[in-house]
């Protein structure tokens, strides 16, 4: 017993020693506690809706308020044509959208049911369900208020409004769909960031750093040299978890392949130079380990991979554009769910392409600085 | 066609070299013997350009090592202290890997030379990780040395080893002496000095003396004298005048003396060997 004290004890000094570990130990269940409590919503809240309102008179009036009073709904996009509300949901700007039709109090004056043209973004199909379930209420709530109104509600057969839906990119609300491209960012996240860490430190860890250094090797093509390898086998994974989706699960790929494959490479690069940069903080292979979780828990909450960042309170929800993965699974989900082009994901294959410039700078003149004591 | 000049380096508040010069030339092996912390390996990463100094130059083939690094990097050999080996590559593709870091066309040529010369064919499919501490230094050697460096930096190279392959590996140093290449040995063996053409006794991040080891042992039997007592305790040995350093051996006590004090009767002038030396030399210098 005593001895197995003596061990124990020299293991808990070993950490104290550890000028990384222990920070870690703290702030990694701390960051998880946060982000599972505050982050982690899935109730919908502030679903962003785009409206093509042709009636413009009290019943389109009371249906708006009435979906928004709650903010389970905001008007994100007034739209002058169906064509406006659809790409809207392409853009990812708008998730519902709905068309009123003109005329809308007339109808209801005169006993006819107004059909009311919704279209949910059926991507992650949790959330298509939610939201059509919120709709539905919405919509009854206003019927029932209608008919109280007018007191005819006994001899009524048709509700006043009658809602119509259409479930886009993922009809079937299949939840692979859904998730394989948040997986595939995953994947990149883990492997990329994990194992270039690992090499780069084990290399450091064995002392076989200092024969490399005083080798001809500059310090980037030492780096370039070990995160090659890495960048070739985290692409070889995410094909593969591609083609799987699309062959098991049947995931379309509905856009171009190309702009899927720019979006990993890019993501993959700020990804590899991550590890680089966790390898210039962590001294042995546990640190880098711990580290990389510290980098992988954020996009695992925040990137929308698997929660909805509409749930989000604005806090994370701001927090999340400063992850990497959220805008590689847009462009992901865009392009192979939705079928976007380039018109519509550039803006977050810019965001992706500044991102790994930052880390790469960054990473590049931290390893500078360390290799050159 | 290695130089240091006035090299000085700083680890916070410790100064691990102070003024370090020294000069190694082409076909010499070049002993720098100092205790563990004299700033030996400080002066080698100095050297082969892997640590900046804070002041001094070193330079190498003419090249100033802080101005052209990568030049200079080219040129060398570096055995590290600890193997750089891989071990879980095979002899071979440790020793490839190696050349085609430096002469990446020839590497395959380089590669099957340095595994004939350094006798490393029979194990050249072994995993590096399974040779014995011997085998292992040789094939660290051989590393070292693939690309026919002029210049060869080697940090303890037979430090663990039992003396047979220590006298295995110092053939092979010589080997590479006799090759041209300037070699620069750092070692606290004070018997494995004595291999060595040329040394630089390093102590305290300082050179206390440079020279031959018949030069180095003459210099210090002009400053004291070194006696052995038979049969006399270590207790009266220190109590004698003049008597700067005792220490019990065999059936008696070994003396370092200044040379005016008085000897006793019985007491014999014996050959200083380097330790004595470095003990003198060491002692004056605090």
């Amino acid at each position: 017993m005593s001895r197995i004290l003596a061990l124990a004890e020299k293991e808990l000094l070993q950490i104290r020693r550890d000028h990384v570990l222990p920070r870690l130990i703290v702030l990694l269940p701390s960051l998880m506690l946060l982000l599972f409590g505050y982050a982690i919503n899935f109730t919908l809240k502030n679903i962003p809706v785009a409206v093509l309102d042709a009636a413009q008179d009290r019943i389109s009036e009371t249906l708006l308020r009435e979906l928004t009073k709650e903010g389970t709904f905001r008007l994100a996009l007034r739209a002058q044509s169906r064509e406006e509300v659809v790409a809207a949901l392409d853009r990812g700007e708008a998730r519902v959208g709905l068309v009123i039709p003109s005329g809308a109090l007339e109808k209801v004056r005169s006993g006819e049911s107004v059909r009311l043209e919704i279209y949910v973004d059926g991507t992650d199909p949790n959330f298509a369900f939610q939201a059509q379930a919120a709709l539905r209420k919405a919509i009854q709530e206003v019927n029932a208020r209608i008919l109280v109104g007018r007191a005819l509600a006994g001899e009524r057969v048709l509700p006043p409004l009658s809602p119509e839906l259409h479930t886009l990119y993922n009809p079937e609300n299949k939840t692979a769909w859904f998730m394989i491209p948040g997986i595939i960012g995953l994947v990149l996240t883990m492997f990329t960031v994990l194992l270039t860490a690992l090499a780069i430190v084990r290399e450091a860890e064995s002392r076989m750093m200092e024969s490399l250094l005083a080798s001809p090797l500059r310090p980037h093509e030492v780096v370039l040299g070990k995160v090659l390898p890495y960048l070739l086998i985290a692409f070889g994974v995410a094909l593969l978890v591609l083609a799987l989706g699309h062959l098991v699960f049947g995931v379309p790929v509905r856009g171009s392949l190309f702009l899927l494959l720019l979006a990993m490479f890019l993501f993959v690069l700020g990804s590899l130079a991550a590890g680089v940069l966790i390898s210039t903080v962590a001294r042995t292979q546990v640190q880098a380990v711990f580290g990389t979780y510290a980098y992988a828990f954020p996009t695992i909450f925040l990137s929308g991979f698997v929660f909805p960042i509409e749930g989000m309170p604005p806090f994370f929800q701001a927090l999340s554009y400063l992850v990497p993965a959220r805008y590689l699974i847009e462009v992901l989900r865009g392009v192979m769910l939705k079928g976007v082009g380039l018109e519509v994901v550039w803006p977050h294959l810019l965001a992706l392409a500044l991102f790994s410039a930052l880390v790469l700078l960054l990473a590049s003149a931290r390893f500078r600085r360390q290799v050159a004591v | 066609m290695v130089r240091a000049e006035a090299i000085t380096r700083s680890f916070g508040a410790l100064r691990a070299l102070d003024g370090v010069s020294l000069e190694v030339h082409p076909g010499e092996v070049f002993g720098l013997l100092g205790p563990n912390g004299a700033g030996k390996t400080t002066l080698v990463r100095i050297l082969s350009g892997v640590l900046a100094p804070d002041g001094g130059r070193a330079l190498v083939a003419g090249l100033d090592v802080a101005r052209e690094p990568y030049r200079v990097k080219a040129l060398i050999g570096y055995a590290t202290q600890e193997q750089s080996l891989y071990r879980d590559l095979t002899v071979e593709e440790n020793l490839l890997f190696r050349a085609r870091l430096y002469r990446p066309k020839e590497a395959k040529a380089l590669a099957a030379e340095a595994l004939e010369r350094f006798g490393l064919s029979p194990y050249a499919k072994t995993l590096a990780g399974h040779l014995s501490g011997g085998w292992r230094q040789r094939l660290a050697l051989a590393q070292a040395v693939v690309h026919h460096p002029q210049v060869l930096f080697l940090d303890e190279p037979t430090t663990g080893l039992d003396p047979l392959s220590r006298r295995d590996i110092w053939g092979l140093i010589h080997q590479e002496a006799a090759r041209g290449a300037a070699v620069l040995v750092t070692t606290h063996y004070m018997d494995e000095a004595e291999r060595c053409h040329r040394l630089a006794l390093l102590f305290g991040g300082r050179v206390l003396a440079v020279g031959t080891p018949q030069e180095l042992k003459l210099l210090a039997q002009k400053k004291a004298r070194f006696l052995f007592a038979p049969g006399l305790s270590l207790e009266a040995a220190l109590s004698l005048p003049g008597v700067l350093e005792a220490w019990p051996s065999g059936d008696g006590v070994r003396l370092i003396a200044r040379g005016e004090a008085p000897v006793g009767a019985g007491f014999l002038e014996v050959e200083p060997s380097l330790e004595d030396v470095f003990a003198l030399l060491a002692k004056e210098a605090l």
